[in-house]
């Protein structure tokens, strides 16, 4: 495949951030994915041994398993398994195309991040990383942003040339990050430092690194991206920080050892959800009142959440 | 245009015990003790203080007070050493979290890094005292060998975890310290 052809694959159809879409939660230790719909967990799949992380796209979800040395596909609608790709590493961070025929995936013992074909798993290209690549963005303009855990790095990647553009130094550890709804900004946590740092995402630079909370493990941005939402692991709560002056707004209890963190839903009805991996359950907090409104049990050690685009696109 | 996966080194796919690996487990332990949540916490909750109850350190050493920046070395009677620091400290909720801080010793723990959750809350006319953590195995890579595997790390943690326990049922009840 020509680049040009694949790259208007890739990017022609990354339209609107999913917002309005299903919220899917996959848990570690009870392999399931759970479908969180008008405050209820509506649906759960059994999926494949230990998954780390899920990304949406194209109607697809996709899990890892740093440990199968696998990714699952799966149907956004439902959460049932459509099929295995084996992975020759440690995948852990995921990233879908909007159309959902092509995956990004990090190899955290590998240092290098892959372009996967949906399809039937084949690698076609590679891009080194730093130490420890753990989670990573796609933009509308066909860049990766990867969190180099170990190298207190994000590396930049034309996803297109698999070519590494440029390297952003950040704080102690970066583990998740979270575009900013214009993709003007990038924000990133830092595990070590207890710390938010903001990337610019046309100068490629950290314009600042504000104190979030302790273990910063997650990172969402509200739909009007007025509120950055972080969660801090070690302190079991998610703190809103105003995008505008970084400072800390709110801080909401949620529940123990909490990681992934999403919102969906827009004006009064915005809500984010996050994992707590050791209550095993996902707390909702309104965007509105920045309280936490439900505390939804799911299967034992939810990590990771993603929305699913409504229709599959 | 196309890097192929068949020019990465194969060296890569073998990790050395790091720092961290991406499949964490759980350990927890709770206890419960026949004494007021406040007499327990005044025992238990000097971060660095951890020496007078738990029967496997030999010697604890505190920098910093109770609070975010605190740090305690422990020395283990196994001879291996913990360096951990403090990221919360609440005496009003009665409950403090740390992670570990320094490099990993194996021969202390067989895991790589953790960060843990220690808490005293009132139950009956006692108080229940749990102590939880998110660890990962001492070799992160994906072919552990079994002193280093989820398994082995999930054993020594529990370990600790209930050892210390112990150790603080026996010093709260007792009305003086053991160690």
């Amino acid at each position: 495949m020509s680049w040009p052809l694949l790259a208007a694959i890739l990017f022609a159809l990354s339209g609107a951030p999913a917002l309005a879409g299903t919220v899917w939660v996959a848990s570690q230790q009870g392999a399931r994915l759970s479908r969180i719909e008008a405050g209820t967990v509506a649906d759960a799949a059994a999926v494949p041994s230990a998954p780390a992380t899920v990304a949406a796209g194209g109607g697809l979800l996709f899990l890892s398993h740093p440990d199968g040395h696998a990714i699952t596909v799966a149907e956004a609608a439902t959460g049932r398994v459509l099929r295995r790709l084996p992975y020759a590493g440690q995948v852990f961070g995921l990233a879908a195309s909007a159309d959902g025929r092509t995956v990004f995936a990090t190899d955290w013992s590998g240092h290098r991040v892959d372009r996967i074909a949906a399809a039937d798993g084949r690698v076609e290209g590679s891009a080194p990383t730093g130490r420890d690549p753990a989670h990573l963005v796609l933009d509308r303009t066909g860049r990766l942003f990867v969190a180099d855990r170990e190298s207190r790095q994000v590396s930049v990647i034309d996803a297109a040339r698999m070519e590494r553009v440029a390297t952003i130094p950040v704080g102690e550890a970066p583990f998740a990050l979270a575009l900013d709804p214009a993709e003007a900004r990038l924000y990133v946590g830092n595990v070590r430092s207890n710390s938010l740092t903001v990337i610019d995402t046309t100068a490629l630079k950290a314009v600042a690194t504000v104190p979030a909370g302790a273990m910063p493990y997650g990172v969402a941005v509200s739909p009007d991206g007025a509120r950055v939402l972080v969660t801090n692991q070690g302190a079991g709560t998610v703190t809103a920080l105003d995008a505008a002056s970084l400072a800390i707004a709110a801080t909401i209890g949620v529940g123990r050892y909490p990681e992934g963190i999403v919102v969906a839903g827009e004006g009064g009805a915005a809500r984010a959800y996050v994992a707590n991996w050791f209550s095993d359950d996902v707390s909702v907090i309104d965007l509105t009142s920045l309280k936490a409104v439900a505390r939804l049990p799911v299967a034992e050690g939810p990590r990771s959440l993603a929305v699913a685009s409504e229709g599959g696109r | 245009m196309r890097l192929s996966l068949l020019a990465l080194p194969l060296a890569l796919a073998a990790t050395a015990a790091l720092a961290h690996g991406p499949t964490p487990q759980k350990v927890s332990q709770s206890i419960t003790i026949k004494a007021s949540p406040d007499a327990v916490w005044k025992v238990a909750g000097d971060f660095a203080g951890i020496g007078q109850w738990h029967p496997d350190i030999a010697k604890a050493e505190g920098k910093g007070g109770n609070g975010e920046g605190g740090s305690r070395t422990l020395t283990l009677k196994n001879g291996g050493t913990l360096t951990e620091g403090l990221d919360e400290w609440k005496a009003d909720a009665r409950s403090y979290s740390y992670r570990m801080s320094g490099e990993p010793d194996l021969k202390a723990l067989p895991v790589s890094s953790y960060s843990a959750t220690f808490t005293v809350s009132p139950e009956g006319d006692g108080a229940k005292v749990e102590w939880m953590g998110r660890f990962y195995r001492g070799d992160t890579g994906n072919e552990p060998p079994d002193n280093l595997s989820d398994d082995a790390g999930r054993e020594a943690m529990n370990r600790f975890f209930s050892d210390g326990l112990k150790g603080l049922k026996a010093a709260a009840e007792g009305g003086k310290r053991t160690q």
